[in-house]
């Protein structure tokens, strides 16, 4: 029974044979290939169904999925509930209507576990009865029944469990936990992990993705009261905690044919300051670590929050485990963070509460609405301002041409946000009370969002405390190294005009190889800690950021400006042509905010520097920086030291968020031929892991590329 | 008094990002010249002092870029890109019409504060176990200019390691041991007549140094190169232990195992590829050394 890891590095052994038993089962995709065997409820029965109003249908659907939805209790397993319905990994309510899902579910959000721990379900539903009350007899009465009616369907399940657990003698304290939580706030470490996992579990059942936000401070203080009075101790409460890494690293597919397979997805976080600017790490921060040490689990992926102060100890800890590769550590600089969220508006304690959504974008959790809009921005710089290198383009001078690439991505911006503001009924008067037109049902989420049932409005209709949605520049690197080259080529050094370089592009630089060598090999583009080419990374920031900002009061949501492409870079590569700075049309271009492949040769410390050189402080909502590190890089004490080397530099560079991975792209052309002997291994692929040998080619071969040195 | 603007270097290249030329993230600053001619050289480029020109065949595409920028007819070949180095006189010009990186220029002057500029970048990433390591080379052949650049280091707070064959003017160590936190100091072999026969010079001065270096009161980790049946035997192993034992203060020994890349470094110089397979060292060899010195009681790093 072993863990992948690279170097032969041997992982420890802390846990029981049956939890590691456990861990092995559900990575070699146990359980994953399970919940694809029942794909939803069937609504097709109901005569009615037609003439429910979309909440009705929405509240049946959750019902029947409480009541029909195979219970799972796995072996051995020391906390219980699962996401047992196929659809959810499709991102719908898993119960369909005529062979269609009926509705989408929610992703990129942190629900409020904090509540649901510390004061259980009972007091949500004290909430949701009180506000409906107030509104009785309002609009809002039917979203706040629907809550009700959601939080019966909990109940069911919930008893459902109980009723299974009852007769099994070996899930005695399973059974008795659930008794407990998570309708009352739990009272210990264990009723803590089960309360949170219980509900996550739910929300994952109706087909959403809840982040789980930062475990350490969830769980830490009902540690260290068990450990202070004996009831428990660190290696019981480490096997405890193991089973919810376990049970959230489910391998759905065994096959490759996309972005991955993991079912859950959903990012946890470590480490930072609480809301008083108190350190939180905690004896779970480092049960935790220990826990992805042992068993190399990569989903759930977890993120560090580090600041200037991060104690050495700590950081040598998640050096330690960050080697073994697998992407399963990334970091976040919070001091920038906190001041990003700060400058936009937030007060400072909301601001030191922040989480990443189930993926890298920060939010406060259990109080934010999140959406984000991502944009190819090369391909607005190729079709718009180079008019798709088909006509005649003239600019004066590099300056000419930068503000036209401006204006562009500002129509673009506009347009975006045009398409928001249809959301709005009142849209366009500036007003304190904006009004959302009816959305899809997202009650079961919106019972975890702050304001909701306060407000008597759903998730998607205003309920939360902040409404966010944010812009997501792509092809950033790829803008900025084009207009870099043409910068160079035509305006200093004059070695030909831009539509003769045009007329070139457009043939996709065939028969001009020695130009094309030239214009990739002599200059330094953006990853190289050129000041030059990174300067312009910043205008465009800028620039962007600024276009956002000036959206904000103009419709219900904050518009945080935010760079990413997540994978999109492969969806995008057909659409794109020939780059300025050599590179041939659909080829597989920059990631996130970091820099095309191929075209960073100064080290992992320049590409650092390069990104934090930009105003990444202006980027609240997040710029992830991806960072490919060969594992002989990482080997010994030195390799250690070099890697918190790394994250010191990050910090006090003013990073944003980086996402270091261990990998050898040798080995990963061997796992890409020899799959079967590389089941675990597992890489980073944007802000989610996944198994390399479920990734289809096209996405194999972009890791490898981006492993490449 | 010249100043760090005036002292001049001749360097090869300034690699960032180094973990495996002393502790922590380093920059490693290679110098141009090497009083040893090593068979095994791992940076050939490195040893002659004067500037060179590199040509990679690989990456030509023959566009004849070079032929055309080039006065003095150093390139030509009709089917092949030969290059003529008797008549290059290092002036670049075909380096910078040369468009995919294929030809290179080997050494270039730099300021001592130029240098220190460089290394300054990745001063964030440092702590306070990385910094500069000054290599080649032999970076005393450049003699008190490479102090220099080691003190100006010292001054701004940054830490020094130095990696050296040993070979140099003594009369530098006194400034060198003050201004260097931790000195790499090769040696290829204990045994002197081998080690005239394989670097071209004896080992004597190496060593009279070494104790030099060892009273001024240097930190030291020596590294010695194992080259499969050329020093991998006992009694070479234990001479290392023996001299890793009388130095005060000893870092501990690092082992290189010979690879042959630096035979196909000499190919961009002109010369076949000298890199000899026979000479890497199993792994039960490495593992050999690595117990001999060991069960002397000295620290393998």
């Amino acid at each position: 029974m072993t863990f992948y890891a690279p170097n032969n590095y041997n992982r420890p052994i802390r846990l029981s044979k049956s939890t590691r038993q456990f861990a092995h089962d559900s990575l070699d995709h146990k359980y994953g290939l399970d919940t694809r065997k029942t794909l939803g409820v069937c609504l097709d029965g109901l005569a009615n169904f037609e003439q429910m109003t979309p909440l009705e249908q929405y509240d049946t659907a959750i019902e029947r999925i409480a009541r029909e939805a195979p219970i799972r209790i796995c072996k051995d397993e020391k906390i219980s509930g699962a996401a047992t319905l196929g659809l959810a990994i499709g991102h719908y309510v898993p119960a369909t209507y005529r062979e269609k899902p009926i509705y989408s579910s929610v992703s990129h959000l942190t629900v409020d576990f904090e509540t649901v721990v510390r004061h259980g379900i009972l007091h949500i539903r004290k909430n949701a009865e009180r506000s409906l009350e107030r509104y009785r007899g309002t609009e809002r009465e039917a979203f706040l029944q629907s809550c009700l009616h959601c939080l019966d369907a909990f109940d069911v399940w919930h008893r459902r469990y109980l009723d299974a657990l009852r007769e099994m003698p070996a899930y005695e304290s399973n059974y008795k936990n659930l008794q407990r939580v998570p309708q009352k706030p739990a009272a210990n470490f264990y009723e803590a992990v089960q309360s949170i996992w219980f509900t996550f579990a739910f929300l994952r059942l109706c087909g959403n993705w809840p982040g789980i936000g930062r475990i350490d401070y969830l769980l830490g203080d009902y540690l260290k009261k068990d450990l202070a009075n004996g009831t428990l101790t660190l290696d019981e409460a480490r096997e405890i905690l193991a089973h919810f890494f376990i049970k959230g690293c489910e391998w759905v597919s065994g096959g490759n044919y996309g972005s991955g397979d993991a079912q859950h997805y959903q990012n946890i976080l470590l480490c930072g300051v609480d809301e008083n600017g108190e350190e939180v790490t905690n004896e779970v921060t480092f049960l935790v670590l220990d826990i992805l040490e042992e068993l190399g689990i990569s989903d759930f992926p977890t993120s560090v929050r580090l600041n200037r102060n991060t104690d050495e100890k700590l950081l040598r800890r998640v050096a330690e485990v960050m080697r073994y590769g697998g992407g399963i550590l990334a970091v976040y600089n919070e001091d920038l963070v906190i001041e990003a969220l700060v400058r936009d508006g937030y007060d400072l304690r909301e601001a030191r509460k922040f989480a990443n959504d189930g993926c890298w974008e920060v939010q406060i959790p259990g109080k934010t609405f999140f959406t984000y809009f991502p944009f190819d921005s090369l391909q607005t710089f190729q079709k718009k301002t180079l008019q798709d290198y088909q006509g005649d383009v003239a600019f004066d001078n590099f300056k000419a041409l930068y503000r036209q690439y401006i204006k562009d991505l500002e129509v673009e911006l506009l347009q975006i946000f045009q398409n928001i503001q249809k959301k709005f009924i009142t849209a366009g008067a500036p007003t304190k009370d904006w009004k959302w037109l009816p959305q899809t049902p997202c009650t079961v989420v919106s019972l975890f969002e702050q304001g909701c049932i306060e407000k008597g409005l759903s998730y998607f209709e205003g309920g939360p405390v902040y409404n966010v949605t944010s812009p997501h520049i792509g092809g950033l690197a790829d803008v900025a190294n084009s207009l870099y080259a043409i910068q160079k080529l035509v305006y200093e050094e004059k070695k030909l005009t831009l539509n003769e370089l045009l007329t070139i592009l457009k043939n996709n630089w065939e028969d001009n190889e020695p130009l094309r060598q030239y214009a990739l090999h002599h200059y330094a583009y953006y990853g190289n800690d050129n000041d030059e080419v990174d300067l312009l990374v910043t205008r465009i920031l800028n620039d962007f950021s600024n276009t956002c900002n000036s959206f904000n009061g103009k419709c219900g949501y904050r518009f945080p400006a935010g760079v990413s492409t997540f994978g999109r870079q492969l969806e995008w590569a057909p659409y794109r042509g020939a780059t300025p700075y050599g590179k041939r049309a659909e080829e597989v271009l920059a990631a996130n905010c970091s820099p095309t492949p191929g075209t960073d040769t100064s080290g992992a410390t320049a590409i650092i520097c390069s990104y934090c050189k930009a105003e990444l402080v202006r980027l609240s909502c997040g710029a992830a920086l991806d960072l490919k590190l060969l594992p002989t890089s990482v080997l010994g004490e030195d390799g250690l030291q070099a890697l918190m080397g790394l994250m010191r530099g990050f910090v006090e560079l003013g990073g944003f968020f980086m996402q270091p991975d261990v990998a050898d792209p040798d080995i990963l052309r061997q796992a890409q031929k020899d799959p079967e002997n590389y089941q675990t291994l597992s890489i980073r692929v944007s802000g989610w892991n996944a198994r390399f040998v479920t990734l289809n080619k096209v996405w194999q071969d972009m890791v490898i590329e981006q492993n490449e040195h | 008094m010249n100043t760090n603007d005036q002292i001049k270097l001749n360097v090869t290249e300034i690699q960032r990002f180094c973990m495996h030329d002393g502790p922590g993230i380093r920059t490693t600053v290679f110098l141009k010249g090497c009083p040893l001619r090593c068979a095994w050289c791992h940076n050939p480029e490195t040893q002659k002092a004067a500037g060179e020109l590199l040509f990679n065949p690989k990456r030509c595409i023959g566009c004849r870029a070079c032929e055309v920028a080039c006065e003095n007819g150093v390139h030509g070949g009709s089917e092949h890109h030969t290059v003529t180095r008797a008549l290059c006189r290092v002036c670049g010009a075909c380096v910078a019409a040369c468009p995919t990186g294929a030809l290179e220029l080997c050494g270039r002057e730099m300021s001592v504060e130029q240098i220190f500029a460089e290394v300054e970048k990745d001063r964030a990433f440092y702590g306070v176990t990385g910094g500069l390591t000054l290599s080649g080379g032999e970076p005393f052949s450049q003699g008190r200019a490479a102090i220099s650049l080691l003190r100006l280091c010292k001054e701004r707070e940054l830490a020094t390691a130095v990696e050296t064959c040993g070979y140099f003017d003594g009369a530098l160590l006194a400034d060198a041991v003050d201004f260097t936190d931790l000195f790499l100091w090769d040696v290829k072999d204990t045994d002197g007549e081998r080690h005239k026969r394989y670097t071209g010079v004896s080992n004597e001065r190496i060593l009279n140094n070494l104790a030099l270096a060892d009273t001024l009161g240097a930190r030291i980790r020596l590294r010695c190169i194992l080259v499969r049946g050329v020093n991998t035997e006992g009694e070479h192993y234990r001479r290392i232990a023996k001299l890793a034992g009388s130095l005060s203060r000893l870092d501990g020994v690092e082992l290189l195992p010979y690879h042959a890349y630096g035979g196909s470094k000499a190919t961009l110089l002109g010369f076949a590829d000298n890199g000899r397979v026979e000479w890497i060292p199993t792994a039960e060899q490495i593992e050999d050394a690595k117990r001999c010195i060991a069960d002397h009681g000295v620290k393998i790093l």
